[in-house]
C-alpha cells in the first residue's frame, strides 16, 4: 500500500512537496462537487447566490421575539418551514420535500433542515445512492442540538412522568441529532461523527472530512451544519449579552462598522459534498472548487470571549496557508468570521491583519453574517459553501450593512458592495468557544 | 425499575380515581391528545372517560393504532381483522408501539409497562390486553411464539419425525406451521415417483401440535405440576377427513384447540389448512399424560456456589412416540 508512505512526509530528510504527495497519489486533492442550502437567505443555490451577490440580507422583526420583557426583537429565521410546534406532525415545509412521520419524529427542525439540503446536494453533486451508500463514503455534522425540543422533553418528563417522553425524544434533541438522522435515513456506511466546538463546529468538519479524502480513509465525505434558529436556540445568547439589540433588521448585523452591538441569531442546514480527485474524473463533474487545506488552533484563553490579540485566530489561518502550500499574498478573499460582536470582530482584524500585512498584501475580507446572521454550528458549512459559490461563479460578497467603518478595522481592505471579480483562493474563518478557531483554504478550479 | 419511576415521576398527574369529575379542561386536552385520530375514537374516549363504560375502548385503542399506521396501510385496519400483526402486517415498529402505548396512557389514563408489552403482537393481543387492563382483570396468558429450536428442545419427539417448523401457544390453543421439503425420507415411497404427504402423518403433525400445547401450559395442571413429557402418548382420534392431497412445497398451517381435559386425557380439534384450502380435520385427537413435580427454578442468588442444574428437565427427556399413525 502506497498509504503507508505516507510516514515519510514527516521525516525531514524526505521531500514532500504537496504537488510531489499529490502526482505520487499519497495525498488525494479535494473538491467541492456538490451544495444544498436551506438558510435565512435562501433554499437553494440559486437564491442563495443571488442574495449574496446582492447583499440581500434575511433578517426580520422575529415574532416570537415581540414580547416586553425580551429586549431581542430580531432574528434571521429560515423562510418556508414552520416549525415552531412540538409536535412535528404539525410542521410545514416546501412541497418538493416529503418526509414520512416515522423520519420525522426523530428530528429537531435542525436535522429537518439539514434533510432538505442533503436532498438538495444529492442531486446537485448527481450522485446516486449506489454512489453515496458505501464503505467509500462518509458523513460528518455539527449542530448544538434541539434546545427547544430537549426543554420540551425535560418540561414533559418532570410534569407528566419519566415514560410519557417521546420514544425518540433524546434522539431528535441532543447535539448529534443531525449525523443520527443523516446517516441512518440515507444509508451511510462510511465514517460518522459530530463535532461541538459551537461556532466552529462545521468547519471542524469541513477539515476533518478533507483529511478522511486527502488521507485516502475516504473517497466521499458529506459535512453538515445546521441548527433549529428559533427562541430556544438564540436567546440563550441574551444572557451573555452576546446578540444584538437593534431592532432594525438592516441595521442589526453589521460586522465591521462601529456601532454594532452583537450578532443576530439564524438557523436552518446547509450540506457540502466533498469528493477525492479520483471520484470527480471518474464521475465526470466538474466542482465548485478545491478544498485546499484548513488549520486550526486554540487561544487557550477564555471560554467564551475571543484572544484580544486574536492569537488563536492567527496561527490557524497561518497553518491553513501553509498546509495548502498558499502564500499570504496568494489569498484574494477572507469570508470572516465576524459576527458583528464588538470583541470578537477586532480581534479577527488584528488576526488577520498579522498574517497578511508583513507580506504587504490585502486580501478583500467580508462577513457574510452581515446577511445572514450568526449560524452558530451552521455557520463554518455555510460560509464555505458561500465562498464555494463565489469562486464557481466569480465574485467577491461584500460587507452589507456598514456605514462607519470601525476605525479599528479601517486599514483593512473591507469591500461595502459585492465585486465582479474572480477570486483564486479563498480563505474562510471560524472561531468558537472556548477559543476554538479554524481556517479553510479554498481554491478556485478551472 | 420502569414502574417505580413511573410512580414516582407520574402518580400526580394520574386520575384513576373515578370520583374524579371529567372537566372542560380534560375533555379539551383530550381532544387534543386524538386530535390526528378518527371522530369515533375521540367521541369513545370521551364516553370512556365520562362513563368508564369499557365497551368504548376497543374503538379508542383501534383509532391511536390507525393514527399510527402509515396512511396506505390504513384500509387494512377497517377489515376488522383481530389476527393483523402489529409489526409484519401493519409496519409499526417497537418505536411506535411506544408511542401507541403513551397515546393509550394518556387518553385511558392508564399505566402500562414495558414487560407487558412484549407480546403483543396483533391487532387483537393489543385490544385483549387493554380491555384487561381497564376492567382490572389479569391480562390473559399473552400468546408465545416458539421457532424450531425451542420446539425441539420442548418435544419428546425430534426430527426426523418433527413436523412443526414454528408454533405460537396462547390460552385458546396453539398454531403451526410446517412446510413440506420433499425430503422427508417417507416420500421416497409414498408413493413412487408421486411424492404425497400421508395423511397419517399429517394427523401425527395435529397430534404433535397438540403435545406442544400440553407441555406450553394449554390445559389447567395441579399446584406445583407440570406435564410431564415421558407420559405423553396417542390414544385415540375421532372425526378424521382429508380434504386435500399435500404435496412437496405445501406450507401446511395446524391448529389444535382444548375441548375437555381430565387427568389422564386430554381432547382437542384440530386441523390443517394450506393457505385458505382446508386439508385436514380431526374432530377428536385424544392424548394421554401425566403430571411430574415442577422443578422452581432457584431464585438467583449472587455468587451462589452449586452450578445450577438444567432448569428445563424437559429439554432432555428420551424421545417417545406420541402419536401412532
Amino acid at each position: 500500500m502506497r498509504r503507508s508512505c505516507f510516514c515519510c512526509r514527516l521525516h525531514p530528510s524526505v521531500s514532500t512537496s504537496r504537488e510531489s504527495l499529490f502526482s505520487q497519489r499519497i495525498m488525494s486533492k479535494v473538491f467541492i462537487t456538490g451544495l444544498g442550502f436551506i438558510t435565512s437567505i435562501g433554499n437553494d443555490t440559486a437564491a442563495v447566490t443571488q442574495n449574496l451577490r446582492e447583499l440581500r440580507h434575511g433578517i426580520e422583526v422575529y415574532p416570537p421575539f415581540q414580547k416586553p420583557e425580551i429586549p431581542v426583537k430580531v432574528a434571521a429565521p429560515v423562510k418556508g418551514f414552520q416549525t415552531d410546534s412540538y409536535d412535528c406532525e404539525d410542521w410545514t415545509y416546501p412541497e418538493r420535500y416529503r418526509v414520512k412521520r416515522e423520519i420525522l419524529r426523530g428530528m429537531g427542525p435542525n436535522a429537518l433542515y439539514a434533510f432538505c439540503a442533503m436532498l438538495q446536494a444529492v442531486e446537485d453533486a448527481k450522485l446516486t445512492e449506489a454512489d453515496w451508500s458505501n464503505d467509500d463514503t462518509g458523513l460528518y455534522a455539527a449542530s448544538g442540538g434541539s434546545p427547544f425540543l430537549l426543554g420540551n422533553m425535560m418540561q414533559r418528563m418532570h410534569s407528566q412522568g419519566v415514560m410519557r417522553c417521546s420514544p425518540l425524544g433524546i434522539v431528535a434533541a441532543i447535539a448529534g441529532t443531525v449525523n443520527f438522522n443523516l446517516v441512518a435515513h440515507f444509508k451511510i456506511k462510511g465514517a460518522s461523527t459530530g463535532f461541538s466546538s459551537a461556532c466552529a463546529s462545521s468547519a471542524h468538519g469541513v477539515g476533518f472530512a478533507y483529511d478522511e479524502i486527502a488521507l485516502g480513509r475516504q473517497k466521499r465525505m458529506f459535512v453538515v451544519g445546521a441548527e433549529d434558529g428559533n427562541m430556544d436556540s438564540i436567546l440563550p445568547f441574551a444572557g451573555m449579552r452576546a446578540l444584538s439589540l437593534q431592532t432594525d433588521p438592516n441595521k442589526a448585523s453589521r460586522p465591521f462598522d462601529v456601532a454594532r452591538d452583537g450578532f443576530v441569531g439564524t438557523g436552518g442546514g446547509t450540506v457540502l459534498v466533498l469528493e477525492s480527485e479520483e471520484e470527480v474524473a471518474r464521475r465526470g463533474v466538474k466542482p465548485y472548487c478545491e478544498v485546499a487545506g484548513w488549520g486550526q488552533a486554540s487561544d487557550g484563553y477564555n471560554v467564551a470571549i475571543s484572544h484580544p490579540e486574536g492569537t488563536g485566530l492567527r496561527s490557524a489561518i497561518q497553518r491553513a496557508l501553509k498546509s495548502a502550500q498558499v502564500e499570504p499574498s496568494a489569498v484574494d478573499y477572507i469570508n470572516a468570521h465576524g459576527t458583528s460582536t464588538p470583541i470578537g470582530d477586532i480581534s479577527e482584524a488584528k488576526a488577520v491583519r498579522a498574517v497578511f500585512s508583513p507580506s504587504g498584501s490585502k486580501p478583500a475580507i467580508s462577513s457574510t453574517k452581515a446577511l445572514t446572521g450568526h449560524g452558530l454550528s451552521l455557520a463554518g458549512a455555510m460560509e464555505t459553501g458561500f465562498c464555494a459559490l463565489a469562486l464557481r461563479d466569480g465574485f467577491i460578497p461584500g460587507s452589507a450593512n456598514i456605514t462607519t467603518i470601525d476605525p479599528a478595522c479601517a486599514d483593512l481592505n473591507i469591500p461595502l458592495k459585492t465585486e465582479a471579480r474572480q477570486a483564486e483562493v479563498v480563505l474562510n474563518n471560524s472561531s468558537g468557544f472556548g477559543g476554538a478557531n479554524v481556517s479553510l483554504v479554498l481554491r478556485r478550479t478551472r | 425499575m420502569a414502574d417505580a419511576a413511573l410512580n414516582q415521576g407520574g402518580s400526580a398527574t394520574q386520575s384513576n380515581n373515578p370520583s374524579k369529575a371529567f372537566t372542560v379542561e380534560d375533555e379539551s386536552a383530550l381532544r387534543e391528545a386524538l386530535k390526528r385520530c378518527s371522530s369515533a375514537a375521540v367521541e369513545a374516549a370521551l364516553q370512556f372517560r365520562k362513563t368508564h363504560d369499557a365497551t368504548h375502548v376497543p374503538v379508542v385503542v383501534i383509532g391511536v393504532i390507525e393514527r399510527f399506521v402509515e396512511p396506505g396501510l390504513r384500509p387494512k385496519l377497517h377489515a376488522a381483522d383481530d389476527d393483523l400483526r402489529m409489526v409484519e402486517d401493519l409496519g409499526i415498529d417497537s418505536l411506535t408501539m411506544m408511542e401507541i402505548v403513551i397515546l393509550v396512557e394518556d387518553v385511558l389514563q392508564m399505566q402500562i409497562n414495558n414487560e407487558e408489552l412484549r407480546n403483543l403482537r396483533t391487532v387483537g393481543d393489543v385490544k385483549t390486553f387493554i380491555d384487561c387492563k381497564v376492567r382490572g382483570l389479569p391480562p390473559p396468558k399473552p400468546t408465545r411464539h416458539l421457532p424450531i429450536e425451542q420446539i425441539a428442545s420442548v418435544m419428546p419427539i425430534q426430527p426426523p419425525f418433527l413436523f412443526l417448523n414454528e408454533a405460537a401457544v396462547n390460552n385458546q390453543g396453539a398454531q403451526g406451521k410446517y412446510r413440506i421439503s420433499g425430503q422427508e425420507f417417507f416420500l421416497q415411497g409414498h408413493f413412487k415417483d408421486n411424492p404425497v404427504m400421508p395423511a397419517s402423518i399429517m394427523i401425527e403433525a395435529i397430534g404433535q401440535l397438540a403435545v406442544l400445547a400440553l407441555l406450553e401450559g394449554v390445559i389447567p395442571v395441579d399446584e406445583g405440576k407440570v406435564v410431564d413429557p415421558k407420559t405423553i402418548f396417542f390414544t385415540s382420534c375421532e372425526g378424521v377427513r382429508c380434504h386435500r392431497i399435500c404435496r412437496p412445497g405445501d406450507v401446511l398451517t395446524l391448529s389444535v384447540k382444548p375441548k375437555r381435559a381430565k387427568m389422564p386425557l386430554a381432547t382437542f380439534e384440530g386441523s390443517i389448512r394450506v393457505g385458505q384450502e382446508k386439508a385436514v380435520i380431526a374432530e377428536e385427537i385424544t392424548l394421554t399424560y401425566g403430571f411430574m413435580d415442577a422443578i422452581v427454578a432457584p431464585a438467583v442468588v449472587a455468587q451462589t456456589t452449586a452450578p445450577i442444574q438444567a432448569e428445563e428437565p424437559k429439554a432432555s427427556a428420551p424421545v417417545s412416540a406420541a402419536a401412532g399413525a
